[in-house]
C-alpha cells in the first residue's frame, strides 16, 4: 500500500457532503475513514469558519484544516502536500482546486466512485 | 373579465384583467385618495426552505402559499368566505435564466391539484381560488406584478371598492441546481437586450446594475466597499431575531465582521455575503377596508400611500447620478402621496437583496437625516433594533432568505408592537417598506393611525 | 475563450454590420441632437422614431468604473474568470457608456479614469464586437 503521508483531501460541503445544502453523497463515515487511513483532511467551503466548525463538531470529526474555499491556494502553499485533492460540485471548486495545484474531483460529473476506491486502497 | 359560478347558485363576475391605471407612478399626484382608508389586517408566512425537494407535496410552493393564506386569514380573524380579492404573482422569481429552474418543466407530475406546474413551482390566483375553496372572489388579476407593486395593487383595489378583503400572496420558489445558470445564461448567444451586456460578461441583474454606481459612490464620497459590512452584519443579526426566517430556522451562525471581509468575491468588490440566499417560501397579507380592520383580530395597520416607479435606462449601465436621481424621485413621490416628511418615518425597511442597494435608498429617503454620502458613517453608528437608528429592523433578505417579504412583515409587526426581540425602542407609528430596485418597483407607507 | 455572440435583429443589424466593418455607428436623433446607445426603437429623449438615424462616432472614451467578475453566471465566460468588466463613457457624449473587458489589461488592474479607444474583437467567424483598450500613454 502506498504511503499517504502528506496527502490532502479537501472537502467542499454544500452539494458534496451529506451535511451540506443541498446534501451531497459523501457521508460522515467516509470522511472519518479517510482520516483513519492517514490522509490530511479538511473542509474548504463558502460557509463561514464558525459554521464549518460546528458541522464537524456535531459529527465528531476532527478536521486537520477548515478554510474558506478561495483560500485553498494559501493553505496548500503553507502545507506543501505531496499530492492533494479537492472534492466539490461547482466550477468555483474546480477553479480553486486548480489554483491550489490540487486535483479537482467533480462529485457530480466525474467518476467519484473510482476516485474513492483509489482513496480507500491508496492506489492512486 | 371572468364570470363563473363559485359555489351556490349566484353568478359572480370576477375581474381578471387590469390595466395600469391603479399605479401611482408619476409625480404630482398629491396625497393618496384612500390614505388611511385601507388597512392590513393579517399576515402569514410559510416555513422557509432552501429549496423544494421535488418530492414532498407538503412543501411545494402551492402548499406553502395555501398555508400562508390561511395564516393571514386566521391572523385577521376572518373566514375564507369573506375573501373577495386575490392578488398573486404568477411568475417565477428566478426568471428565464433560473438555472435548473429553466428546466423545471416538463416533469413527471403528480395527482391533481399538482398535475401541472401550478401549485408545484408556480402559483396563481386561480389555483389559490380553487384550492382554498374561495367562493366569493370578484377581483383576481391574472397578471399580478411582484410584491413590490402588488402591495400597491391590493391597496388600490380595496380603496377603489373592487374588493373588500384582498389576499395578496407572494410565492418565491427555488429548486436544485445553481441559481440562474440556465436559459440565456447557458447560451453561447446574446439575444434581445442581452446583446448589449452579455458578450462582456454581464449576466443581467441588480448585482451589475448597482455595483458600478456603488463603486462610483466610494470614489465620490470616500469609503471602501467593506464599509458596507456593519449593515450586512446587522441584517444577519435582525434575521436571527425573526422566528419565521431562514437564518433563525436553520441556526445559521451570526455573521461577523471577519466573516464578511474574508468572504470571497463574486463581482469584485461585491462579496458573497452581499448577496441574498434563494429560498422556497410564501408570504401572504390580507388587505381590507379600515372599517373592517377595526373589527379584526389584530391592531390594524393602515396604508397611508403606495407608489411605483419604472425608470428607463438611458444607456447600457446606470451611473451613480441616475441611481441617485431615481431614488430621489421615488422618495419625493412617496412623501408627497403619504403627506409625511422624512422625519416622520419611524420604521425604514428598504430592500437589501444586494446589500449595496440599501445605501441609495437610505440616502434618497433621508431617513434619520442621512444625506448623500452619509450612508457608510451611518452604518458604522448604532443601527441595531434596540438602538437609536434601527435601520432595516426586518433583517431583509440578507437576514431571512430571499422571500422579499420580511420588509413588509416586520413593518406590520413593529406598528402592532408585536415584533418581539426585534421591537424597536424608538417611536414606531409609521413604516416605509419595499422590495424594489432603484430603477423599478414600488414602496408602501404604513401607519399605526389612519390620520 | 470567445465571448457570447450577439444576435442582431432587424433594428440592431445596422449597428452590428458597422461593427463588422470595424466602425462604431450609433443612433442619433436629429430633432434632439442626441446620440443614443444601446440601439432602441425610439429616441430616449423625445420618444419618437421619426428623426432617429445613425452617426459614426470616433470610439474614444474613458473608464468610469470597473469590477472583476470572479463568479459570474454565464457558462461561456466561466473559463475566463477572473476578468475585468469596465464601464466606458464615450468622449463624444459621456452620458453614453459601453461595457468592456479591457483586452490587454490584467484583471484587477483596470485604471479607472484612463482613456481608452475602441477596437474590434472576433466572437465568431462572422461577428465582431467592440472592445476598448487603454491608450498606451495611460499605462
Amino acid at each position: 500500500m502506498e504511503n499517504v503521508e502528506n496527502i490532502i483531501i479537501s472537502y467542499d460541503i454544500d452539494g458534496t457532503v451529506i451535511a451540506g445544502d443541498p446534501p451531497g453523497i459523501i457521508t460522515m463515515d467516509m470522511i472519518k475513514r479517510s482520516k483513519e487511513l492517514g490522509y490530511i483532511i479538511g473542509s474548504a467551503s463558502d460557509r463561514t469558519i464558525t459554521d464549518q466548525t460546528q458541522i464537524w463538531e456535531r459529527n465528531n470529526i476532527e478536521m486537520d484544516f477548515i478554510v474558506l474555499k478561495h483560500t485553498l491556494p494559501e493553505l496548500v502553499n503553507k502545507l506543501k502536500p505531496r499530492q492533494g485533492f479537492h472534492i466539490g460540485d461547482t466550477n468555483m471548486d474546480e477553479y480553486y482546486a486548480k489554483q491550489s495545484g490540487l486535483t479537482f474531483i467533480d462529485i457530480i460529473n466525474g467518476d467519484f466512485k473510482a476516485f474513492w476506491e483509489a482513496i480507500l486502497s491508496k492506489s492512486f | 373579465m371572468d364570470s363563473r359560478y363559485q359555489g351556490g347558485l349566484e353568478r359572480i363576475t370576477m375581474i381578471t384583467d387590469i390595466d395600469n391605471s391603479w399605479k401611482r407612478d408619476s409625480d404630482g399626484l398629491g396625497v393618496w385618495e384612500h390614505r388611511g382608508k385601507v388597512a392590513i389586517a393579517g399576515f402569514g408566512h410559510s416555513p422557509v426552505d432552501r429549496r423544494w425537494d421535488e418530492v414532498n407535496l407538503e412543501t411545494t410552493l402551492g402548499a406553502y402559499s395555501l398555508l400562508a393564506c390561511k395564516q393571514a386569514v386566521e391572523d385577521a380573524g376572518m373566514s375564507l368566505d369573506e375573501i373577495d380579492g386575490i392578488v398573486c404573482c404568477p411568475t417565477t422569481i428566478s426568471g428565464d435564466s433560473g438555472g435548473s429552474a429553466s428546466n423545471w418543466a416538463p416533469r413527471p407530475y403528480f395527482d391533481p391539484p399538482y398535475d401541472t406546474e401550478w401549485g408545484l413551482t408556480r402559483v396563481n390566483a386561480q389555483w389559490l381560488i380553487d384550492n382554498l375553496g374561495l367562493k366569493n372572489v370578484k377581483f383576481a388579476p391574472s397578471a399580478a406584478p411582484t410584491i413590490s407593486e402588488m402591495v400597491g395593487l391590493a391597496s388600490q383595489a380595496v380603496g377603489d371598492g373592487l374588493c373588500n378583503n384582498c389576499l395578496m400572496i407572494y410565492p418565491t420558489g427555488n429548486m436544485a441546481g445553481r441559481y440562474r445558470r440556465g436559459g440565456p445564461n447557458a447560451s453561447d448567444f446574446a439575444e434581445g437586450g442581452n446583446q448589449w451586456t452579455a458578450p462582456w460578461g454581464n449576466h443581467g441583474g441588480n448585482d451589475f446594475i448597482n455595483i458600478f454606481p456603488h463603486q462610483q459612490y466610494c470614489r465620490k464620497y470616500g469609503g471602501e466597499h467593506d464599509d458596507v459590512a456593519p449593515f450586512v452584519i446587522n441584517q444577519h443579526r435582525n434575521g436571527l431575531l425573526t422566528p419565521w426566517g431562514f437564518n433563525y430556522q436553520n441556526n445559521i451562525p451570526q455573521l461577523t465582521h471577519d466573516d464578511y471581509v474574508s468572504s470571497r468575491y463574486i463581482l469584485r468588490p461585491l462579496r458573497l455575503w452581499d448577496c441574498d440566499r434563494p429560498v422556497n417560501a410564501a408570504g401572504a397579507y390580507l388587505f381590507t377596508t379600515a372599517e373592517r380592520a377595526r373589527d379584526a383580530k389584530q391592531t390594524p395597520v393602515y396604508v397611508l400611500n403606495h407608489s411605483q416607479h419604472n425608470f428607463t435606462f438611458k444607456t447600457t449601465q446606470p451611473t451613480l447620478d441616475e441611481i441617485e436621481l431615481w431614488t430621489d424621485i421615488a422618495a419625493k413621490r412617496m412623501y408627497e402621496g403619504s403627506g409625511l416628511t422624512a422625519g416622520e418615518v419611524d420604521i425604514f425597511n428598504p430592500y437589501d437583496g444586494y446589500s449595496i442597494m440599501a445605501q441609495f435608498f437610505l440616502e434618497g429617503f433621508q431617513w434619520h437625516g442621512v444625506k448623500r454620502g452619509d450612508a457608510f458613517s451611518f452604518y458604522a453608528d448604532d443601527i441595531r433594533v434596540e438602538g437609536p437608528h434601527p435601520l432595516c429592523s426586518s433583517g431583509g433578505n440578507l437576514g431571512n432568505g430571499r422571500t422579499r417579504t420580511a420588509m413588509y412583515t416586520d413593518s406590520i409587526e413593529q406598528l402592532r408592537g408585536t415584533a418581539g426581540a426585534r421591537q424597536v425602542t424608538t417611536r414606531a407609528e409609521t413604516a416605509l417598506a419595499a422590495f424594489t430596485t432603484p430603477s423599478s418597483g414600488g414602496w408602501i407607507m404604513l401607519g399605526k393611525n389612519p390620520d | 475563450m470567445p465571448k457570447l455572440i450577439p444576435v442582431p435583429n432587424e433594428l440592431t443589424k445596422p449597428y452590428w454590420d458597422a461593427v463588422n466593418s470595424r466602425k462604431l455607428l450609433i443612433q442619433y436623433c436629429s430633432d434632439c441632437q442626441k446620440l443614443q446607445y444601446p440601439i432602441n426603437p425610439s429616441c430616449y429623449h423625445c420618444s419618437q422614431a421619426t428623426s432617429l438615424g445613425w452617426k459614426e462616432v470616433e470610439g474614444k472614451g474613458e473608464i468610469i468604473a470597473a469590477i472583476v467578475i470572479e463568479d459570474g453566471r454565464l457558462n461561456r465566460r466561466m473559463p475566463d474568470q477572473p476578468y475585468n468588466l469596465a464601464v466606458i463613457s464615450l468622449d463624444e457624449d459621456p452620458t453614453i457608456n459601453f461595457y468592456s473587458n479591457l483586452p490587454g489589461t490584467e484583471p484587477y488592474k483596470a485604471p479607472i479614469g484612463a482613456k481608452v479607444s475602441v477596437t474590434f474583437e472576433e466572437v465568431s467567424p462572422d461577428q465582431l464586437i467592440p472592445e476598448w483598450t487603454v491608450d498606451i500613454k495611460e499605462v
